[in-house]
């Protein structure tokens, strides 16, 4: 982890909220500038990173170039400072990276299935109906991923304005998240 | 090692425990707040709905269970302000019946004193925080003093769903919310941008930061932050008298005495820290009966959405709605169902997070999701049912066998709902559903059941067989231990908790003092 944080950079989490690995280099940027950039996820491999994104792009597009990929991971690399709403249904923080991990190890093996889509696992997700699915319950991962790839579309200044309504906020975020 | 002896000892730094510490330093107490979580400040009340998760609770896990999990990682808080600095602002009275559900209908708890008791302080506390409303409007609140406000402005959102009130029979009025219509008391008035759940910087929103701290601060308190409380010790000589609180202070544990000890860490946490405080073959504080933990209580909700051809704008307005409806409040008979209930009318929404519109509908997703959110960004109505709790022995805290990295047993909770409870929520939201097709929804839904406050555990009585503390929240089988909060709550009620674990306080204060 870089040393020499700004207080907003240590209130925003430090590493967990902004500093990516890219290149070889710890870059303090957004995590859809850190995607587009080519970031070395810390917490998930890249075969995980691959499924989450896919998945999150059917799920809500525009996720993945909203940094969906980085977020997760860098939450996830935050350990009890994590953000993820999953803390609030049920998967505390000291939980998130084995879940995830779990959820997305079965997905890609879903994916690797011949005929498999993108889609259609997702689809078979949502009604817990994927075949050999090995990990926690596909429909509340569905549920938790698809509130993850709201909170980076939609749930920042550029998502209102992408619905078209006005922010209104007291004190504005410098970061997302 | 051991800290200065102060006069009061107060365990968390919420609504509770930052009201106690500013009157009772005011009466020339010498007072110390231990408070788990970090010191909070008005410019960390960040606006978005991703960094509001800080203020949640982020200390030792809490074990769920039952068919209704109380949800403490999302009602509970840390830091200065607790679970207040991130509240709705919704101050609503308990009605007079909820104070004598066991005699009346022989169901769960009643309270040790009657609303009469508390009306005297439910009076100063809304005439020192400040609350908006319109008492003549809401022709079900029990007595009491005017508002020293005006209600908020109504937005389109709430003259849409009143339309569905109306065309049902059903009455509303403007909800009453410690949230400044107008300026009040050198704090600015709302400007309707529904960020209440990240924590309200600009003090019209009355979260501790700004009603109780400065005055605490003012007298003197001392506010020692990152401090968790372990447990209370007893007096060797004494068994009767709590001697002071073992805590962690810097990384170290101490010993911090007082002359009176008042727990104040929120349902759970205090229950927690009282169960974790067995020694020498004595009982937990409150435990000598077996009553500590039990008759924990959440109220079940959950939200109607709908769609209208309207424009409802749902982003204007506070988080906590913009209209009440307590229509039948009084009948808690009702066939199979039991219970009390209200609606909580349009509330400042957002697109995403746990209560957002777009978490709300997993169903829709792909080419299909932009448009549909962008039309509820503008076109979306909803409102909250909350609904009586019965409280009943067996849902309870209980230590855990597994600890947090302290050493500390983690709190274990089993909630559990009676099938009465369950039928009044089902009778409720089908009626809330026939409100939005009335009011003109095009389409519409409901979110799950989910548990909102979370109450009991320590609860107040008239003996120690069947309570924890007497009625003014002394522990039963000590002379100096206090509990404050909700956890004293010995029924839900239907409202929302704050202003009435405020009045009690100040009825402690009042006691305190004598």
């Amino acid at each position: 982890m870089p040393t020499g944080l700004t207080r907003r950079q240590t209130l925003t989490g430090g590493a967990a909220l902004g500093w990516f690995l890219v290149s070889g280099s710890w870059l303090y940027t957004t995590a859809a500038e850190a995607v587009e950039k080519g970031f070395e996820p810390q917490t998930l491999t890249k075969n995980q990173c691959e499924s989450l994104e896919q998945l999150a792009e059917v799920l809500v597009p525009g996720s993945r170039a909203a940094g969906i990929t980085a977020y997760v991971d860098s939450q996830l690399s935050a350990g009890s400072r994590s953000l993820l709403m999953a803390k609030y249904v049920g998967v505390p923080t000291n939980q998130q990276e084995a879940f995830y991990k779990g959820a997305l190890d079965a997905a890609a093996q879903a994916l690797t299935s011949p005929n498999a889509t993108v889609g259609g696992v997702v689809s078979a997700m949502a009604k817990d109906s994927v075949e050999g699915w090995q990990g926690p319950p596909s429909s509340f991962f569905f549920f938790l991923l698809r509130a993850d790839a709201l909170d980076v579309t939609y749930g920042t200044e550029q998502g209102f304005e992408a619905l078209a309504i006005p922010y209104m906020a007291h004190i504005t975020p410098e970061e997302p998240w | 090692m051991s800290g200065k002896h102060v006069d009061t000892l107060i365990v968390g730094a919420g609504a509770a425990g930052l009201l106690l510490g500013a009157k009772l330093a005011n009466s020339g107490r010498s007072v110390t707040i231990l408070e788990a979580g970090p010191k909070r400040e008005l410019s960390d009340l960040i606006s978005s709905q991703i960094w509001a998760r800080r203020l949640k609770w982020s200390g030792a896990n809490v074990e769920e269970g039952g068919n209704h999990p109380v949800g403490h990682a999302f009602n509970a808080g840390s830091g200065t302000g607790g679970s207040a600095l991130h509240h709705y602002g919704v101050w609503l009275r308990l009605h007079e019946g909820d104070f004598r559900v066991a005699s009346d209908h022989g169901v769960g708890l009643d309270w040790p004193f009657n609303y009469d008791t508390l009306q005297p302080h439910y009076d100063q506390i809304q005439r020192e925080v400040g609350i908006c409303g319109d008492e003549d409007a809401e022709i079900w609140r029990p007595k009491g003093a005017p508002y020293p406000m005006p209600p908020m402005p109504l937005f389109a959102q709430a003259r849409v769903l009143q339309r569905g009130f109306d065309k049902t029979g059903r009455r509303t009025a403007p909800l009453p919310l410690a949230i400044n219509s107008v300026p009040y008391e050198g704090r600015a008035p709302c400007q309707f941008d529904g960020w209440c759940d990240a924590g309200c910087p600009i003090g019209a929103l009355a979260n501790p930061l700004v009603t109780w701290l400065p005055r605490a601060e003012a007298a003197g308190v001392t506010i020692i932050h990152n401090a968790p409380a372990l447990r209370v010790l007893r007096d060797p000589n004494k068994a009767s008298r709590i001697r002071g609180v073992e805590c962690v202070v810097n990384g170290q544990r101490q010993l911090l005495t007082a002359g009176e000890i008042i727990i104040a860490a929120f349902t759970v946490q205090s229950t927690r820290i009282l169960l974790n405080s067995t020694s020498d073959g004595l009982a937990a504080p409150g435990n000598r009966y077996d009553q500590l933990g039990r008759y924990l209580t959440s109220h079940p909700a959950a939200t109607i959405y709908g769609l209208f051809d309207d424009e409802t704008l749902p982003h204007q307005g506070v988080s906590g709605g913009q209209l009440i409806s307590h229509d039948d409040y009084d009948t808690k008979h009702h066939g199979k169902a039991f219970g009390s209930s209200q609606w909580l009318i349009a509330h400042a929404i957002k697109p995403h997070d746990l209560l957002g519109y777009g978490t709300g509908r997993p169903d829709v997703i792909g080419s299909d999701l932009k448009p549909w959110i962008t039309r509820a960004a503008r076109h979306l109505g909803n409102m909250t049912l909350v609904t009586e709790d019965i409280a009943q022995k067996d849902n309870r805290i209980t230590l855990s066998s597994n600890t947090d990295e302290l050493g500390v047993p983690l709190a274990s909770t089993v909630h559990n709902l009676d099938p009465r409870t369950i039928a009044l929520w089902e009778k409720r939201m089908g009626q809330g559903q026939e409100i939005f097709r009335a009011a003109g929804a095009t389409d519409v839904w409901q979110g799950p059941r989910v548990a909102m406050h979370i109450m009991g555990g320590t609860v107040m009585g008239r003996d120690e067989q069947h309570s924890v503390t007497d009625p003014v929240g002394r522990v039963h089988d000590t002379d100096n231990l206090y509990v404050s909060g909700p956890s004293l709550f010995p029924s839900s009620g239907a409202v929302n908790p704050t202003f009435t674990l405020s009045a009690i306080a100040s009825m402690q204060v009042e006691h305190l003092s004598k």
